[in-house]
């Protein structure tokens, strides 16, 4: 439309469109599919307008009522910082995901390497060992992990439960990605290693200089996904994380619902939003990235 | 009884003369051997190689050879003190560099003489004469390297005192005002460039390109012009130098490396055994093979592992150094009898982890095993063992991949592996209320009785496995269908605000579920928003959460609002990327739009996110978070479920209770593994059909 620069003058006797003019019953599709359309948009946001004005009714009290009337004020938001670790939990969720996510970017970008330029002994065995682990879901082993913390740390003080908790979110992550994260790297082909070998890169130059700028985006996806995951999950946390003052923001915000002795709706209204909308930015800003990323998940190996 | 070859090979084949005159005897007399045919001639060549071997230290050549040993140990005592002497009469004020390649050089020089005259007799001299020939020639080389870096360097220390100051100076002065010039010029060339933007010649693109470059060229000229400074040059110049002579070195050094490894691999070994013998002798203790091999730097190596297998692996499967348990014993007994304080769960844990340590000393054994063998053979066909410099070559080249993936292969073994195992053998046991820290193997019990119902924990468990089933259908079905339905209408060529509708629609997926499913939690509770609009619609008391049916409907629609963004994401990614000559095509042949959206549209949009639907069914099937944060499996149910679970449980929220509420944690294993096999089986189902498996191309 813009090719010409210049504004176009719509002669409104003529029909312009390309599309074939609208027939009744296509008029009536048109309606019905707004309609329907809008009212998937209330769906929508209907409930999470909801969580924001209670989040901001001064005249909520521990528990968020329908009737209420609404009375602008900050208070719960205060409520939150004052009487809850909401801080802390900020803090040990951000701890658990970037570590999780350094975590297994290192060894992700390592193994996807290897398996993927170089022809080693075992390296089918091993691989087709990692497809079958990464299928087995994470909590088969919760009952052992409070255990294997304890044994643990009584070797080495300093392993907090914390640390524990990346662990079990790496491990599994580690071998799934080594699949998404070899897939992408083969699809890249080999002349460009070769000619770095030819002028003297050693295996380790090539994976800095050559592989790792390549891999970037799948990597970056797969940093996103894994630094996500420990914002998203509950059961693990719950297990694991028994103080209040470790929790993540997942388990610490649900004791504002569950428990009786710290009860809070409202002041869960304003942590869920406080919470919701940095992610929220980030899932429409890197929107394109997270999809592909899931995607390419899809065709392992 | 092995014989001798009459030839030695190297690494790709070449065939060499036996030198050992002693050894070449022997090896035609193998020959001879071999090919009579005659008893008793045979026996007579038999015998003359016994007393051949038995006079072994009366050949002509051993004789020569002891005689050289000799004048070997006598040189290699000279050359010491001479050498000594010699870097006496260099000058003191030389660089201790420099002083050290010219001792090198010296000792290279006398060894090459002395060992020259001995290399027809021994192949041994024959390299050692090679190597010291290499040195010879390029030592010198990176001598005259470093002192031609040094001269310069010393010419640039002296200009360095010999320039003006007020000369330098005036330049700074100079380079301010050019900085001043330029810069003026560059922001008018940046007011041009965004001047034509503003008129639309240009695209935004093309004004921040231009915008980068005009940065960069003033950089560049500001540079040029700093050059001119003598100062600033000078301390260039000289740090350039330093670089160049610390990395000059380096790569000369690895040169002459390479080149004494090249020697290596062309001139043999002459070795007098004729079948492996240390490799047989020393398994047990890694790194002793290698240091009798002659590889010391990979012996330290292989010691390394031997102290990791003597000082923790064996005694910790044997029970030392265990937190309580007692190795691999643990395992078995489950701390039956033990103290009150000793848990067999930790026992238990202990002892799997125990036999992972166990095989990796397996692994560690047999890979120093292999490669003494490996390198005694290759001695006994006159490959020479490589030297560390190779064998650290071979490990970056060759062992990059295991020793990249090591680390997560540590990782995956211990919190993947150890932990699943365990719930594998906690699932033949009795870890119940009743025998929280000590419990006993039972067989197949738990099996048993969730296989027919029976048993406290394991009679609701076909009531919630067919809950579990039907959730999964139902809700993912909805949450695919209401995904695919709306990408379809928002696809449409007539709908305005697409960019708006597709904001909206995915924010269910945007918003971490967890929120969400607990707001929803409160909106449904009694005097929540929900409840209160359907109690003034139905002018009735409605408690949803105290209501199976009513809880039920709730979670299946609360997931398909989730579960449907998701959906929507992905197709309308394919849709958008379905090519629309297609449709054109179609409509050409007369097709109506319900024949287009059911030949094409649907089938290329399953065919690209069929793999990730399937995904969806098995997130559903374990979807913990939307369970229990809604309503904790509530409404409880006594009557059909028991004290132990809800009535809106799913198997694995049950698991949860079992193990970590009520303490069930036998029977939750079991379970735990009944859902694990069957996610595993859907999984692999997945995999296969997956094009990379198919092909073959692991």
């Amino acid at each position: 439309m813009t090719l010409f620069g210049g504004k176009k003058k719509k002669d409104k006797g003529l029909y312009l469109s390309d599309k074939p003019p609208l027939t009744v019953a296509g008029i009536i599709g048109i309606v019905t599919s707004y309609t329907i359309l809008f009212a998937w948009v209330v769906a929508i946001v209907w409930p999470l307008f909801q969580m924001v004005v209670s989040a901001f009714n001064g005249q909520q009290q521990q528990y968020i009522m329908g009737n209420e009337n609404f009375e602008f004020s900050l208070r719960h938001f205060e409520f939150l910082y004052n009487e809850t670790y909401y801080l802390t939990w900020v803090k040990n969720t951000l701890f658990i995901a970037i570590s999780t996510a350094l975590l297994t970017i290192v060894m992700v970008s390592f193994t996807g390497y290897a398996y993927s330029r170089y022809r080693f002994k075992g390296r089918k065995a091993s691989l087709m060992a990692i497809m079958l682990i990464q299928t087995i879901p994470t909590f088969a082993g919760i009952t052992a992990f409070f255990t294997m913390h304890s044994i643990v740390s009584s070797v080495i003080p300093a392993f907090s439960r914390q640390m524990m908790l990346i662990l079990i979110y790496a491990g599994p992550a580690i071998a799934s990605n080594t699949f998404i994260l070899k897939g992408y790297i083969d699809s890249v082909s080999t002349e460009l290693d070769d000619a770095a070998k030819i002028d003297g890169c050693s295996n380790f130059d090539i994976y800095r200089i050559i592989i790792m700028p390549i891999a970037r985006p799948m990597l970056t996806i797969i940093a996103l996904w894994s630094f996500i995951g420990p914002f998203m999950d509950y059961l693990l946390a719950k297990v694991l994380l028994t103080s209040p003052s470790t929790y993540t923001l997942a388990v610490g915000l649900f004791t504002l619902v569950s428990d009786f002795r710290t009860m809070n709706q409202p002041a869960f209204a304003a942590g869920g939003l406080l919470t919701a909308i940095p992610i929220v930015i980030m899932f429409m800003v890197l929107q394109k990235q997270l999809v592909s990323g899931l995607t390419s998940g899809s065709v392992k190996g | 009884m092995a014989t001798y070859s009459l030839y030695l090979k190297d690494n790709i084949g070449n065939e060499y003369e036996r030198k050992n005159k002693y050894l070449l005897d022997l090896a035609r007399l193998d020959e001879k051997i071999s090919q009579e045919t005659d008893k008793e001639k045979k026996i007579a060549l038999q015998k003359e190689r016994k007393s051949l071997v038995s006079n072994k230290k009366k050949h002509p050549h051993n004789v020569k050879l002891e005689e050289f040993r000799k004048k070997e140990d006598e040189f290699l005592r000279s050359v010491k003190a001479e050498e000594s002497g010699y870097e006496k009469t260099l000058p003191t004020s030389l660089d201790s560099q420099v002083k050290d390649l010219k001792t090198r050089r010296f000792h290279h020089g006398k060894r090459m003489d002395f060992y020259k005259g001995y290399s027809e007799l021994t192949y041994e001299a024959d390299f050692k004469y090679r190597e010291s020939k290499i040195h010879v020639e390029q030592i010198p080389e990176i001598i005259e390297f470093i002192e031609g870096i040094e001269a310069d360097l010393a010419q640039a220390m002296e200009e360095k005192e010999n320039i003006d100051p007020k000369e330098d100076s005036r330049m700074k002065e100079d380079l301010k005002s050019f900085k001043k010039e330029a810069k003026e010029k560059r922001d008018q060339e940046i007011q041009k460039v965004k001047e034509r933007r503003k008129e639309g010649v240009i695209s935004s693109k093309a004004e921040t390109n231009a915008i980068k470059e005009l940065k960069r060229e003033y950089k560049n000229q500001v540079r040029l012009q700093e050059y001119k400074i003598p100062s600033v040059e000078n301390k260039d110049f000289i740090r350039s130098k330093k670089r160049e002579l610390r990395n000059g070195v380096r790569r000369s050094e690895k040169i002459l490396k390479a080149d004494v490894a090249d020697t290596r691999r062309k001139i043999p070994v002459e070795y007098e055994k004729n079948s492996p013998t240390v490799a047989y002798l020393t398994p047990l203790v890694p790194g002793m093979g290698q240091l009798i091999n002659g590889q010391k730097r990979k012996a330290m190596f292989f010691f390394l592992a031997t102290l990791f297998i003597y000082l923790i692996a064996i005694p910790y499967a044997l029970g030392y150094g265990n937190y309580q348990g007692e190795g691999i014993s643990g395992l078995i007994s489950l701390a039956e009898g033990g103290a009150r304080v000793h848990k067999s769960l930790i026992f238990m844990i202990e002892g799997i982890v125990a036999i992972f340590l166990l095989l990796i000393a397996l692994g560690l054994y047999y890979a120093s095993f292999r490669d003494v063998l490996n390198t005694e053979r290759d001695m006994i066909k006159g490959i020479r063992p490589s030297n560390w410099f190779e064998t650290k070559r071979t490990i970056f080249q060759e062992g990059f991949p295991y020793v990249t993936s090591f680390p997560a292969m540590l990782v995956i073994v211990f919190i993947v592996l150890v932990p699943v195992i365990t719930t594998l053998l906690l699932s033949f046991t009795n870890m119940n209320p009743q025998n929280q820290s000590k419990f006993a193997w039972i067989g197949i019990e738990n099996y048993k009785l969730i296989a027919l119902g029976e048993g406290l924990a394991g009679s609701v468990f076909w009531l919630i496995f067919i809950w579990t089933v039907i959730w999964t259908l139902v809700a993912t079905t909805l949450a695919i269908l209401l995904g695919f339905f709306l990408a379809l209408l928002v696809n449409n060529d007539r709908i305005k605000g697409k960019k708006f509708f597709r904001t909206i629609y995915i924010l269910p997926w945007a918003v971490p579920a967890f929120i969400t499913i607990m707001f929803f939690s409160i909106m449904v509770a009694p005097g929540g928003v929900i409840t209160e609009i359907l109690n003034s619609l139905f002018n009735s008391r409605i408690e949803i959460k105290n209501d199976t049916t009513l809880t039920r409907t709730a979670l299946i629609l609360i997931q398909a609002w989730l579960g449907s963004a998701y959906v929507f994401l992905l197709t309308t990614g394919v849709l958008q990327a379905i090519p629309g000559d297609l449709y054109e095509a179609a409509e050409i042949d007369g097709a109506s739009s319900f024949e287009k959206l059911r030949r094409i549209t649907v089938p290329l949009v399953l065919f690209q996110i069929a793999p990730l639907l399937v995904t969806q069914y098995t997130f559903n099937f374990n979807n913990f978070s939307v369970i229990f944060l809604f309503n904790s499996g509530g409404p409880f149910d006594p009557q059909r479920y028991g004290n132990l679970a809800g009535s809106s449980d799913l198997l694995i929220s049950y698991v949860y209770k079992l193990a970590l509420v009520n303490q069930y944690q036998a029977i939750a294993a079991a379970i735990t593994i009944f859902i694990s096999l069957g996610v595993m089986f859907f999984a692999f189902l997945g995999f296969r059909r997956s094009k990379g498996f198919r092909e073959g191309r692991l």
